[in-house]
């Protein structure tokens, strides 16, 4: 509702306790996944339980950090006061060959080349010294 | 199967105009549409035993003085028994009229008064209220960081539907030309001015491929209505809108979490509420569609079995949906052309649905409507609504 003078700051994630691992994972460069023990499935996002199964015996394996854009959409005005500076940016819904779906953006690209289905690779961006966000670009 | 077809009807609904109104207060636009509909109902306010408010996203504080029963005080109605507030984002008001029902069925309550106002349009910025569906219903820890937001979230379904079924930007568009001809209609509308397909198609770019004219905008504005059991709607009315089938399939929270964004859980919804109904897709006189963004309305559409997959956008195209048309959709002009003020855009279409199976649906009426399918979507599109209503009970073809 202020002004456009100054844009607040860009959105930090807001960790859950069961989810640290993820985000300790992707400061390091390491894209993790959830993984159920019991009915060997991988989760995310994170969650306290097994979403298929309902178990508590969950650990964590690295990705292979490649998918394929299930869709994905650039923004070119109207975007959040946080993101207006980010204009354009490319929103995805990643599916990840480990068969989950993550919510990201796709960077370094020409947006305009972009489609449905093409393969992507996870890299990592720094928001600060807490986080650094895993995103993706085209698979070269 | 338990069939409960028709047990209960909505008698009276009341609307006030939607638009921007910054010396109306929020209570003063839920006291008219109430009266309104207990007006419309022809009923004793001191008959309505039980009020359902729904919430209003612009403010906390009067969300919470309706949920702490300052509608039942500012009324003046003398045998509430209970206040309770039923909120589920935009599909609201099918929650609503689903435990209204309930609470009829089983005697809980006689008559039940549901209100909705909202004060987006005047009660919160054109960028506060981007920012304020940059974080409602998304996840602060999986989305938000991305910078997710509403024209994100109806372009990525948009992309996705375009790349599997072929439709085109002009089929999309369509859409828009054809609830802004029933707006035109609809003096309670806030765009009424005739719109073209090039006009949306020149629009300023949102989100690739959602366009300005793709967007639905913020409104104030609010509706009610008034729900009873059958029998005593047949002492009120002689025309009561039947409740008869609903069904209804929670999908998710977090958008990216959808397996199948170009269909969600509309298909299974879809089937409940016409096999509760007793009647099929093609049965149905008039669709209202809930339309924040075009590509919603096609999807819900096809998959409720109005038309087969991917043919939606062909069929508006053709006008088939417009005035006139085969198959009458979302006739107050939808949040597109009417508006959109929050929870209320489907409160809107529900209206709309028991109107014009009452006959009341002015120079919008479908002649001889008999069935109407109402469709309802909270979140960022995280449920299935889809509610029947008759302006009589069929027999036969039992579940």
């Amino acid at each position: 509702m202020s002004g456009a003078t100054t844009a607040p700051a860009r959105p930090r994630p807001v960790v859950q306790p069961w989810a640290r691992p993820f985000w300790d994972s992707a400061r390091r460069h390491e894209l993790v996944l959830q993984h159920c023990n019991a009915c060997n499935q991988a989760i995310h996002y994170p969650r306290v339980a097994c979403p298929h199964c309902g178990g508590g015996d969950l650990g964590w394996r690295r990705a292979s950090g490649r998918g394929t854009l299930y869709s994905f959409t650039v923004v070119e005005s109207n975007a959040p006061s946080a993101f207006i500076a980010d204009m354009p940016y490319v929103v995805a819904v990643v599916r990840l060959d480990e068969g989950v779906q993550m919510l990201s953006n796709v960077v370094q690209c020409d947006p305009g080349e972009l489609r449905c289905d093409q393969p992507v690779e996870v890299v990592f961006e720094r928001l600060d010294d807490e986080f650094t966000l895993p995103k993706f670009r085209p698979l070269r | 199967m338990n069939i409960r077809r028709g047990r209960t009807a909505i008698v009276g609904t009341g609307e006030v105009p939607t638009g921007r109104f910054p010396d109306r207060s929020a209570i003063e636009i839920a006291l008219d549409a109430a009266r309104l509909a207990i007006r419309d109902a022809g009923i004793d306010k001191d008959e309505i035993d039980f009020v359902i408010p729904t919430t209003a996203v612009f403010s906390f504080q009067f969300s919470n003085e309706l949920t702490t029963c300052r509608l039942v005080e500012e009324l003046g109605l003398k045998n509430v028994s209970a206040n309770a507030t039923v909120f589920s984002g935009g599909s609201s008001s099918t929650n609503a009229l689903r435990i209204a029902s309930a609470l009829i069925e089983t005697g809980r309550a006689r008559s039940i008064l549901f209100v909705h106002c909202d004060k987006l349009g005047t009660g919160v910025s054109a960028q506060g209220g981007i920012d304020l569906f940059s974080t409602a219903g998304i996840s602060m820890e999986w989305e938000v960081p991305f910078g997710q937001h509403y024209s994100t979230v109806a372009a990525l379904a948009t992309q996705r539907y375009k790349h599997e079924t072929g439709t085109t930007d002009e089929q999309l568009s369509a859409v828009c030309v054809s609830n802004r001809k029933w707006a035109e209609l609809n003096p309670n509308a806030y765009f009424r001015k005739p719109l073209t397909i090039d006009e949306v198609m020149a629009s300023k770019m949102l989100s690739t491929p959602l366009r300005a004219k793709h967007s639905n905008m913020l409104f104030d504005g609010g509706a009610a209505f008034v729900v009873t059991s059958a029998d005593h709607a047949r002492e009120l009315t002689d025309q009561p809108a039947y409740v008869l089938g609903e069904g209804g399939v929670v999908t998710h929270f977090a958008y990216h979490q959808e397996p199948d964004l170009t269909r969600f859980g509309w298909a299974r919804a879809g089937r409940q509420a016409f096999l509760e109904a007793g009647i099929e897709p093609a049965d149905i006189d008039v669709a209202e569609i809930y339309d924040s963004y075009p590509i919603y309305q096609l999807i819900a559409f096809e998959e409720i079995g109005l038309a087969p997959r991917g043919h939606a956008g062909r069929l508006h195209l053709e006008g088939a949906t417009a005035p006139g048309g085969r198959i009458p959709t979302t006739t107050d002009g939808g949040m597109l052309s009417k508006g959109h003020i929050g929870a209320g855009g489907s409160v809107s279409l529900l209206v709309e649905a028991a109107r014009q199976v009452m006959g009341r649906a002015g120079p919008r009426q479908v002649p001889g409507c008999r069935f109407a399918v109402e469709t309802a979507v909270g979140g960022t599109y995280m449920d299935a609504q889809v509610t029947i209503l008759g302006s009589d009970v069929p027999r036969g073809r039992p579940a």
